[in-house]
Protein backbone atom coordinates (compact mmCIF):
# COMPACT_ATOMS: atom_id res chain seq x y z
CA UNK A 1 0.00 0.00 0.00
CA UNK A 2 1.07 3.75 -0.24
CA UNK A 3 1.97 5.68 -3.17
CA UNK A 4 5.30 4.35 -5.24
CA UNK A 5 7.52 6.83 -3.21
CA UNK A 6 9.74 10.03 -5.56
CA UNK A 7 13.70 10.15 -5.24
CA UNK A 8 14.68 13.66 -4.70
CA UNK A 9 16.82 12.97 -7.42
CA UNK A 10 13.87 12.09 -9.61
CA UNK A 11 11.80 15.08 -8.39
CA UNK A 12 14.40 17.33 -9.95
CA UNK A 13 12.31 16.02 -13.35
CA UNK A 14 9.30 17.56 -12.75
CA UNK A 15 11.46 20.87 -12.30
CA UNK A 16 11.55 20.47 -16.03
CA UNK A 17 8.41 21.23 -16.54
CA UNK A 18 8.95 25.04 -15.70
CA UNK A 19 10.76 25.23 -18.97
CA UNK A 20 7.35 25.51 -20.37
CA UNK A 21 6.19 28.63 -18.48
CA UNK A 22 9.81 29.93 -18.83
CA UNK A 23 10.65 29.59 -22.52
CA UNK A 24 6.74 31.35 -23.36
CA UNK A 25 7.40 33.90 -21.56
CA UNK A 26 10.48 34.93 -22.52
CA UNK A 27 9.13 34.36 -26.09
CA UNK A 28 6.27 36.39 -25.97
CA UNK A 29 7.86 38.47 -22.77
CA UNK A 30 5.26 38.30 -20.29
CA UNK A 31 7.61 38.41 -17.68
CA UNK A 32 6.62 36.00 -15.40
CA UNK A 33 9.99 34.24 -14.29
CA UNK A 34 10.86 36.10 -12.09
CA UNK A 35 7.86 35.64 -9.73
CA UNK A 36 7.28 32.39 -10.99
CA UNK A 37 10.80 31.08 -10.03
CA UNK A 38 10.14 33.02 -6.54
CA UNK A 39 6.92 31.38 -5.99
CA UNK A 40 8.65 27.88 -6.86
CA UNK A 41 11.13 28.37 -4.08
CA UNK A 42 8.70 30.04 -1.73
CA UNK A 43 6.54 26.70 -1.88
CA UNK A 44 9.75 24.35 -2.09
CA UNK A 45 10.68 25.57 1.09
CA UNK A 46 7.48 25.45 2.98
CA UNK A 47 6.71 22.38 2.02
CA UNK A 48 9.90 21.34 3.20
CA UNK A 49 9.58 22.30 6.08
CA UNK A 50 5.95 21.29 7.07
CA UNK A 51 6.75 18.27 5.70
CA UNK A 52 9.52 17.47 8.37
CA UNK A 53 7.20 19.45 10.67
CA UNK A 54 4.31 17.05 9.98
CA UNK A 55 6.56 14.05 10.47
CA UNK A 56 7.47 14.74 14.16
CA UNK A 57 4.32 15.65 14.64
CA UNK A 58 2.84 12.21 13.44
CA UNK A 59 5.79 10.73 14.83
CA UNK A 60 4.69 12.23 18.42
CA UNK A 61 1.04 12.48 17.81
CA UNK A 62 0.40 14.37 21.05
CA UNK A 63 -3.11 15.72 21.41
CA UNK A 64 -2.03 19.48 22.81
CA UNK A 65 0.92 19.29 20.64
CA UNK A 66 -1.66 18.39 17.79
CA UNK A 67 -4.53 21.70 19.15
CA UNK A 68 -1.62 24.21 19.52
CA UNK A 69 -0.58 23.38 15.77
CA UNK A 70 -4.02 24.10 14.62
CA UNK A 71 -4.28 27.24 16.48
CA UNK A 72 -1.57 28.33 14.60
CA UNK A 73 -2.90 27.46 11.30
CA UNK A 74 -5.93 29.41 12.24
CA UNK A 75 -3.72 32.61 13.57
CA UNK A 76 -2.38 32.51 9.62
CA UNK A 77 -5.57 32.10 8.33
CA UNK A 78 -7.25 34.87 10.04
CA UNK A 79 -4.65 37.21 9.50
CA UNK A 80 -5.01 36.06 5.79
CA UNK A 81 -8.82 37.11 5.67
CA UNK A 82 -8.44 40.33 7.78
CA UNK A 83 -5.48 41.45 5.07
CA UNK A 84 -7.49 41.06 2.75
CA UNK A 85 -10.63 42.52 4.22
CA UNK A 86 -9.61 45.81 4.53
CA UNK A 87 -10.55 45.82 7.80
CA UNK A 88 -8.12 46.53 10.95
CA UNK A 89 -6.21 43.18 12.26
CA UNK A 90 -5.54 44.91 15.64
CA UNK A 91 -9.64 45.56 16.24
CA UNK A 92 -11.49 42.43 14.59
CA UNK A 93 -8.56 39.79 15.16
CA UNK A 94 -9.45 37.92 18.18
CA UNK A 95 -13.79 37.65 17.48
CA UNK A 96 -13.12 36.56 14.00
CA UNK A 97 -10.21 33.66 15.47
CA UNK A 98 -12.56 32.47 17.92
CA UNK A 99 -15.22 32.31 15.39
CA UNK A 100 -13.14 30.07 13.18
CA UNK A 101 -11.55 27.74 16.04
CA UNK A 102 -14.47 27.05 16.96
CA UNK A 103 -16.11 26.31 13.74
CA UNK A 104 -13.46 24.14 12.62
CA UNK A 105 -12.53 22.43 15.73
CA UNK A 106 -16.17 21.21 16.18
CA UNK A 107 -16.61 20.51 12.79
CA UNK A 108 -13.24 17.81 12.71
CA UNK A 109 -14.09 16.53 15.95
CA UNK A 110 -17.53 15.59 15.09
CA UNK A 111 -16.36 14.15 11.64
CA UNK A 112 -13.49 12.20 13.55
CA UNK A 113 -15.69 11.02 15.96
CA UNK A 114 -19.22 10.58 14.22
CA UNK A 115 -18.03 9.64 10.59
CA UNK A 116 -14.80 8.33 10.37
CA UNK A 117 -14.98 7.13 13.93
CA UNK A 118 -11.37 6.94 15.11
CA UNK A 119 -10.14 6.11 18.79
CA UNK A 120 -8.16 8.81 19.54
CA UNK A 121 -10.46 12.01 17.99
CA UNK A 122 -7.27 14.41 18.19
CA UNK A 123 -5.23 11.67 15.98
CA UNK A 124 -2.57 14.07 14.37
CA UNK A 125 -3.31 12.33 10.93
CA UNK A 126 -7.29 13.42 10.97
CA UNK A 127 -7.28 16.10 13.15
CA UNK A 128 -3.97 18.51 11.20
CA UNK A 129 -5.08 17.26 7.70
CA UNK A 130 -8.60 18.05 7.97
CA UNK A 131 -8.28 21.09 9.71
CA UNK A 132 -5.83 22.25 7.31
CA UNK A 133 -8.30 21.33 4.37
CA UNK A 134 -11.60 22.86 5.94
CA UNK A 135 -9.66 25.93 7.04
CA UNK A 136 -7.75 26.58 3.57
CA UNK A 137 -11.53 26.15 1.70
CA UNK A 138 -13.09 28.54 4.65
CA UNK A 139 -10.61 30.94 3.67
CA UNK A 140 -11.82 31.69 0.07
CA UNK A 141 -15.70 32.10 1.16
CA UNK A 142 -14.51 33.92 4.10
CA UNK A 143 -12.11 36.43 2.85
CA UNK A 144 -15.37 36.93 -0.04
CA UNK A 145 -17.71 37.36 2.64
CA UNK A 146 -16.82 39.28 5.31
CA UNK A 147 -15.25 41.97 2.71
CA UNK A 148 -18.21 42.08 0.39
CA UNK A 149 -20.06 43.00 3.65
CA UNK A 150 -18.02 45.92 5.23
CA UNK A 151 -17.37 47.11 1.68
CA UNK A 152 -20.51 47.33 0.48
CA UNK A 153 -22.33 48.52 3.52
CA UNK A 154 -19.53 51.57 3.12
CA UNK A 155 -20.02 51.75 -0.56
CA UNK A 156 -23.93 52.53 -0.03
CA UNK A 157 -24.36 54.57 2.71
CA UNK A 158 -26.91 55.97 1.67
CA UNK A 159 -29.13 52.99 0.97
CA UNK A 160 -27.78 51.71 4.52
CA UNK A 161 -28.90 54.73 6.19
CA UNK A 162 -32.24 55.24 4.61
CA UNK A 163 -33.25 51.41 6.20
CA UNK A 164 -32.23 52.48 9.07
CA UNK A 165 -34.12 55.48 9.14
CA UNK A 166 -36.86 53.56 7.97
CA UNK A 167 -36.85 52.25 11.86
CA UNK A 168 -35.36 48.58 10.39
CA UNK A 169 -33.38 47.28 13.83
CA UNK A 170 -30.14 46.48 14.04
CA UNK A 171 -30.87 42.60 12.50
CA UNK A 172 -33.01 43.48 9.99
CA UNK A 173 -30.68 46.21 8.77
CA UNK A 174 -27.64 44.17 8.02
CA UNK A 175 -29.99 41.06 6.68
CA UNK A 176 -30.04 42.49 3.03
CA UNK A 177 -25.90 42.91 3.00
CA UNK A 178 -25.46 39.83 5.13
CA UNK A 179 -27.56 37.91 2.49
CA UNK A 180 -25.42 39.03 -0.48
CA UNK A 181 -22.37 38.78 1.14
CA UNK A 182 -23.32 34.99 1.72
CA UNK A 183 -24.33 34.38 -1.68
CA UNK A 184 -20.96 35.35 -2.83
CA UNK A 185 -18.83 33.92 -0.61
CA UNK A 186 -20.37 30.25 -1.25
CA UNK A 187 -21.88 30.63 -4.91
CA UNK A 188 -18.34 29.15 -6.37
CA UNK A 189 -18.37 26.54 -3.61
CA UNK A 190 -21.38 25.00 -5.11
CA UNK A 191 -20.53 25.25 -8.37
CA UNK A 192 -17.37 23.08 -7.60
CA UNK A 193 -19.67 20.97 -6.03
CA UNK A 194 -22.22 20.75 -8.71
CA UNK A 195 -19.11 19.64 -11.01
CA UNK A 196 -17.17 17.87 -9.03
CA UNK A 197 -15.75 14.49 -10.70
CA UNK A 198 -16.39 15.23 -13.68
CA UNK A 199 -14.41 18.86 -14.29
CA UNK A 200 -11.64 18.11 -11.67
CA UNK A 201 -10.48 15.46 -9.40
CA UNK A 202 -10.40 17.12 -6.40
CA UNK A 203 -7.12 16.88 -4.29
CA UNK A 204 -8.64 14.52 -1.39
CA UNK A 205 -9.33 12.21 -3.53
CA UNK A 206 -6.38 11.86 -5.54
CA UNK A 207 -4.22 11.99 -2.31
CA UNK A 208 -6.58 8.67 -1.37
CA UNK A 209 -6.32 6.79 -4.63
CA UNK A 210 -1.99 7.55 -4.76
CA UNK A 211 -1.62 6.99 -0.88
CA UNK A 212 -3.55 3.69 -1.80
CA UNK A 213 -6.73 3.82 -0.76
CA UNK A 214 -9.16 2.48 -3.33
CA UNK A 215 -11.19 4.96 -5.49
CA UNK A 216 -14.37 4.15 -3.58
CA UNK A 217 -12.81 4.94 -0.47
CA UNK A 218 -11.53 8.33 -1.96
CA UNK A 219 -15.09 9.18 -2.58
CA UNK A 220 -16.62 8.79 0.42
CA UNK A 221 -13.93 11.05 2.07
CA UNK A 222 -14.05 13.62 -0.74
CA UNK A 223 -18.22 13.54 0.03
CA UNK A 224 -17.24 14.15 3.62
CA UNK A 225 -14.80 16.86 3.05
CA UNK A 226 -17.14 18.78 0.46
CA UNK A 227 -19.81 18.61 2.95
CA UNK A 228 -17.93 19.85 5.29
CA UNK A 229 -16.08 22.81 3.29
CA UNK A 230 -19.62 24.03 2.67
CA UNK A 231 -21.01 23.79 6.28
CA UNK A 232 -17.72 25.48 7.93
CA UNK A 233 -17.67 28.42 5.05
CA UNK A 234 -20.86 29.10 5.72
CA UNK A 235 -20.65 28.95 9.54
CA UNK A 236 -17.30 30.95 9.12
CA UNK A 237 -18.05 33.78 6.99
CA UNK A 238 -21.94 34.07 9.07
CA UNK A 239 -20.54 34.20 12.32
CA UNK A 240 -17.10 36.27 11.24
CA UNK A 241 -20.30 38.91 10.74
CA UNK A 242 -22.22 38.63 13.59
CA UNK A 243 -19.17 38.78 15.96
CA UNK A 244 -17.30 41.77 14.34
CA UNK A 245 -20.73 44.07 14.07
CA UNK A 246 -20.25 45.11 17.60
CA UNK A 247 -16.76 46.49 16.86
CA UNK A 248 -17.67 47.49 13.85
CA UNK A 249 -20.77 49.58 14.58
CA UNK A 250 -21.53 52.21 16.81
CA UNK A 251 -24.71 51.90 19.07
CA UNK A 252 -26.97 54.26 16.86
CA UNK A 253 -25.91 51.13 14.39
CA UNK A 254 -23.40 53.22 11.90
CA UNK A 255 -20.61 51.65 10.63
CA UNK A 256 -17.31 53.13 12.18
CA UNK A 257 -14.61 54.38 9.49
CA UNK A 258 -11.49 53.33 11.74
CA UNK A 259 -12.17 49.31 11.88
CA UNK A 260 -11.09 50.06 7.77
CA UNK A 261 -7.12 50.23 7.19
CA UNK A 262 -5.92 53.38 5.90
CA UNK A 263 -5.95 52.10 2.06
CA UNK A 264 -9.67 51.46 2.20
CA UNK A 265 -11.04 54.61 3.89
CA UNK A 266 -10.73 56.76 0.86
CA UNK A 267 -12.43 59.68 2.60
CA UNK A 268 -10.78 62.90 4.47
CA UNK A 269 -10.40 62.03 8.08
CA UNK A 270 -13.88 62.70 9.58
CA UNK A 271 -14.25 63.58 13.45
CA UNK A 272 -16.58 61.54 13.82
CA UNK A 273 -15.27 58.97 11.75
CA UNK A 274 -18.97 58.15 10.37
CA UNK A 275 -19.54 58.76 7.01
CA UNK A 276 -22.86 59.88 7.13
CA UNK A 277 -23.57 62.16 4.20
CA UNK A 278 -23.43 65.56 5.22
CA UNK B 1 -47.25 70.35 27.10
CA UNK B 2 -50.27 70.79 29.09
CA UNK B 3 -52.85 72.31 26.68
CA UNK B 4 -49.68 73.40 24.54
CA UNK B 5 -48.89 71.27 21.07
CA UNK B 6 -46.65 68.83 21.40
CA UNK B 7 -43.11 69.49 20.56
CA UNK B 8 -41.67 66.46 18.49
CA UNK B 9 -38.56 68.17 17.89
CA UNK B 10 -36.58 70.14 19.69
CA UNK B 11 -33.09 71.79 18.89
CA UNK B 12 -30.79 73.86 22.17
CA UNK B 13 -27.94 75.26 21.26
CA UNK B 14 -26.80 72.70 18.84
CA UNK B 15 -23.30 72.72 17.20
CA UNK B 16 -21.00 70.37 15.04
CA UNK B 17 -17.89 70.29 14.00
CA UNK B 18 -16.00 68.69 10.75
CA UNK B 19 -12.50 68.49 10.18
CA UNK B 20 -12.17 71.96 12.17
CA UNK B 21 -14.93 73.55 9.99
CA UNK B 22 -18.17 74.59 11.89
CA UNK B 23 -20.91 72.90 10.43
CA UNK B 24 -23.66 74.08 12.79
CA UNK B 25 -23.19 77.29 15.54
CA UNK B 26 -25.43 76.92 18.36
CA UNK B 27 -28.45 76.05 16.23
CA UNK B 28 -32.24 76.29 18.12
CA UNK B 29 -35.35 75.72 17.08
CA UNK B 30 -38.93 73.74 17.84
CA UNK B 31 -40.96 72.37 15.90
CA UNK B 32 -44.62 71.97 16.73
CA UNK B 33 -47.20 69.00 15.82
CA UNK B 34 -48.85 69.41 12.78
CA UNK B 35 -46.36 72.37 11.87
CA UNK B 36 -44.31 72.96 8.36
CA UNK B 37 -40.80 74.08 8.75
CA UNK B 38 -38.96 75.08 5.77
CA UNK B 39 -34.68 74.79 6.59
CA UNK B 40 -33.47 77.64 4.34
CA UNK B 41 -29.66 78.28 3.78
CA UNK B 42 -27.15 78.52 1.62
CA UNK B 43 -25.72 75.26 0.19
CA UNK B 44 -23.20 74.09 3.16
CA UNK B 45 -25.57 75.24 5.85
CA UNK B 46 -26.00 72.01 7.61
CA UNK B 47 -29.46 71.81 6.13
CA UNK B 48 -29.40 68.04 5.81
CA UNK B 49 -26.63 67.90 8.87
CA UNK B 50 -29.75 68.42 10.78
CA UNK B 51 -31.65 65.59 9.77
CA UNK B 52 -29.15 63.47 9.94
CA UNK B 53 -27.92 64.46 13.82
CA UNK B 54 -31.76 63.97 14.61
CA UNK B 55 -31.72 60.24 12.92
CA UNK B 56 -28.97 59.52 14.77
CA UNK B 57 -26.47 59.25 11.96
CA UNK B 58 -24.18 61.93 13.69
CA UNK B 59 -23.83 63.08 16.81
CA UNK B 60 -23.40 66.93 17.84
CA UNK B 61 -20.17 68.07 19.75
CA UNK B 62 -22.76 70.04 21.85
CA UNK B 63 -26.20 70.73 22.49
CA UNK B 64 -29.63 69.08 22.79
CA UNK B 65 -32.01 67.21 21.01
CA UNK B 66 -35.26 65.96 22.33
CA UNK B 67 -37.35 63.77 20.11
CA UNK B 68 -41.11 64.24 21.68
CA UNK B 69 -39.59 65.59 24.54
CA UNK B 70 -36.87 63.10 25.11
CA UNK B 71 -33.45 63.45 24.56
CA UNK B 72 -32.25 61.15 21.54
CA UNK B 73 -29.37 58.73 22.38
CA UNK B 74 -28.24 55.87 21.70
CA UNK B 75 -31.07 53.94 22.77
CA UNK B 76 -34.46 56.00 22.07
CA UNK B 77 -32.64 56.71 18.86
CA UNK B 78 -33.75 53.49 17.67
CA UNK B 79 -37.76 54.59 18.57
CA UNK B 80 -36.83 58.06 16.84
CA UNK B 81 -36.33 55.76 13.85
CA UNK B 82 -39.81 54.84 14.17
CA UNK B 83 -41.79 57.22 14.16
CA UNK B 84 -40.19 59.59 11.39
CA UNK B 85 -40.48 59.33 7.61
CA UNK B 86 -37.43 60.18 6.20
CA UNK B 87 -36.76 60.97 2.70
CA UNK B 88 -32.37 61.83 1.58
CA UNK B 89 -31.61 64.26 -0.98
CA UNK B 90 -30.84 61.60 -3.40
CA UNK B 91 -34.25 59.48 -2.60
CA UNK B 92 -32.09 56.47 -1.85
CA UNK B 93 -33.75 53.78 -2.21
CA UNK B 94 -32.53 50.09 -2.27
CA UNK B 95 -31.82 47.75 -4.93
CA UNK B 96 -33.83 45.35 -7.30
CA UNK B 97 -37.92 45.23 -8.08
CA UNK B 98 -39.70 48.05 -6.85
CA UNK B 99 -42.55 45.66 -5.57
CA UNK B 100 -40.34 43.47 -3.37
CA UNK B 101 -38.68 46.27 -1.91
CA UNK B 102 -41.86 48.13 -1.30
CA UNK B 103 -42.21 44.23 0.65
CA UNK B 104 -39.09 44.35 2.12
CA UNK B 105 -40.19 47.56 3.83
CA UNK B 106 -43.63 46.55 5.23
CA UNK B 107 -41.89 43.34 6.35
CA UNK B 108 -39.69 45.36 8.55
CA UNK B 109 -40.75 44.38 12.07
CA UNK B 110 -41.63 48.07 13.00
CA UNK B 111 -44.33 48.13 9.71
CA UNK B 112 -45.95 44.89 10.19
CA UNK B 113 -49.09 46.93 11.03
CA UNK B 114 -48.93 49.29 8.30
CA UNK B 115 -51.36 48.93 5.52
CA UNK B 116 -48.90 48.27 2.63
CA UNK B 117 -51.81 46.76 0.48
CA UNK B 118 -51.91 46.73 -3.21
CA UNK B 119 -54.88 49.01 -3.71
CA UNK B 120 -53.08 51.98 -1.53
CA UNK B 121 -50.08 51.23 -3.19
CA UNK B 122 -52.06 51.71 -6.55
CA UNK B 123 -54.11 54.54 -5.29
CA UNK B 124 -50.87 56.38 -4.49
CA UNK B 125 -49.34 55.74 -7.62
CA UNK B 126 -52.46 56.95 -9.35
CA UNK B 127 -52.07 60.39 -7.22
CA UNK B 128 -48.31 60.45 -8.05
CA UNK B 129 -48.95 60.30 -11.94
CA UNK B 130 -46.81 57.04 -11.76
CA UNK B 131 -47.55 53.87 -13.88
CA UNK B 132 -48.12 50.82 -12.65
CA UNK B 133 -45.42 49.18 -14.70
CA UNK B 134 -43.07 50.83 -12.13
CA UNK B 135 -43.38 48.29 -9.77
CA UNK B 136 -41.86 45.78 -11.83
CA UNK B 137 -39.16 47.82 -12.40
CA UNK B 138 -35.69 47.81 -11.07
CA UNK B 139 -35.40 50.41 -8.46
CA UNK B 140 -32.02 51.24 -10.77
CA UNK B 141 -33.67 51.58 -13.68
CA UNK B 142 -35.98 54.47 -12.39
CA UNK B 143 -35.35 57.90 -13.15
CA UNK B 144 -34.87 60.58 -10.83
CA UNK B 145 -38.18 61.94 -11.11
CA UNK B 146 -39.64 57.89 -10.76
CA UNK B 147 -37.27 57.24 -7.44
CA UNK B 148 -38.28 60.48 -5.78
CA UNK B 149 -41.87 59.68 -6.20
CA UNK B 150 -41.31 56.00 -4.62
CA UNK B 151 -39.68 57.13 -1.73
CA UNK B 152 -42.87 59.71 -1.20
CA UNK B 153 -45.17 57.21 -1.22
CA UNK B 154 -42.81 54.80 1.15
CA UNK B 155 -43.04 57.88 3.36
CA UNK B 156 -46.80 58.12 3.28
CA UNK B 157 -47.20 54.01 3.24
CA UNK B 158 -45.12 54.22 6.82
CA UNK B 159 -48.13 55.98 8.14
CA UNK B 160 -45.93 58.41 10.42
CA UNK B 161 -46.73 61.86 11.27
CA UNK B 162 -43.24 63.50 11.31
CA UNK B 163 -41.43 64.14 8.53
CA UNK B 164 -37.49 65.45 7.45
CA UNK B 165 -38.11 65.98 3.80
CA UNK B 166 -34.71 66.78 2.07
CA UNK B 167 -35.19 68.26 -1.64
CA UNK B 168 -37.87 65.82 -2.24
CA UNK B 169 -38.77 67.48 -5.34
CA UNK B 170 -36.20 68.71 -7.25
CA UNK B 171 -35.96 66.14 -10.20
CA UNK B 172 -40.19 66.33 -10.83
CA UNK B 173 -41.83 69.17 -13.39
CA UNK B 174 -44.17 71.84 -11.69
CA UNK B 175 -47.45 70.49 -11.53
CA UNK B 176 -45.66 67.27 -9.48
CA UNK B 177 -44.38 69.68 -7.26
CA UNK B 178 -47.50 71.03 -6.78
CA UNK B 179 -49.15 68.07 -6.60
CA UNK B 180 -46.38 66.71 -3.43
CA UNK B 181 -45.87 69.79 -1.62
CA UNK B 182 -50.11 69.89 -1.10
CA UNK B 183 -50.35 66.07 -0.15
CA UNK B 184 -47.97 67.17 2.68
CA UNK B 185 -48.98 70.46 3.72
CA UNK B 186 -52.70 70.03 3.64
CA UNK B 187 -52.27 67.41 6.17
CA UNK B 188 -53.06 68.87 9.66
CA UNK B 189 -51.71 66.54 12.24
CA UNK B 190 -48.44 65.55 10.37
CA UNK B 191 -45.32 67.66 11.16
CA UNK B 192 -42.78 68.12 8.36
CA UNK B 193 -39.41 69.42 8.36
CA UNK B 194 -38.46 70.99 4.87
CA UNK B 195 -35.64 71.43 3.08
CA UNK B 196 -36.03 72.40 -0.51
CA UNK B 197 -34.98 74.81 -3.32
CA UNK B 198 -38.71 75.10 -4.64
CA UNK B 199 -40.84 78.03 -3.50
CA UNK B 200 -44.01 75.85 -4.19
CA UNK B 201 -43.44 74.79 -0.51
CA UNK B 202 -44.20 78.52 0.62
CA UNK B 203 -47.37 79.04 -1.01
CA UNK B 204 -49.25 77.84 2.28
CA UNK B 205 -49.39 80.22 4.28
CA UNK B 206 -48.93 78.40 7.94
CA UNK B 207 -45.25 77.35 6.89
CA UNK B 208 -42.40 78.78 8.43
CA UNK B 209 -39.00 79.35 7.34
CA UNK B 210 -35.99 78.50 9.46
CA UNK B 211 -32.65 80.73 8.27
CA UNK B 212 -30.01 78.42 9.53
CA UNK B 213 -27.36 81.58 8.74
CA UNK B 214 -28.71 83.11 11.01
CA UNK B 215 -30.49 80.35 13.57
CA UNK B 216 -33.69 82.58 13.63
CA UNK B 217 -36.91 82.35 12.14
CA UNK B 218 -37.74 84.37 9.29
CA UNK B 219 -39.89 87.65 9.15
Amino acid sequence: MGAIDIAFSSLLFSFFLLAIPILLSIKYGFGLIKPLLLAVFRMCIQLVLIGIFLKYLFIWNNSIVNICWIIIMVTAAVFSVLKDSALRVRKVFMPVFITFFITIFSVVVYLNFMVIKLNNIFDAKYLIILSGMLLGSSLRGCIVGISYFYKSIKKDSKRFLYILALGADRNEVILPYLKESIQLALKPRIATMATMGIVALPGMMTGVILGGGSPVDAIKYQIMVMVSVVACATATVILSVLVTLKICFDKYGILQMDVFTDSDKNMPAQKNKTWSGL
Amino acid sequence: MGGQKQIPISLKNVSLSFSGKKVLDDISFEVKSGEKIILSGKSGSGKSTIFNIILGFVQPDSGELLFDSEKIDDKHVWEVRKKISYIDQESSLGIGNTLDYLMFISGLKTNLQKEFSLNRINELLEYFELENEVLNKNLEKLSGGERQRIAIMISILLERKVFLLDEVTSAVDVFLKKKIAKYYLNKDDWTCLIISHDPIWLENSSTKIFEMDTSSWAQ
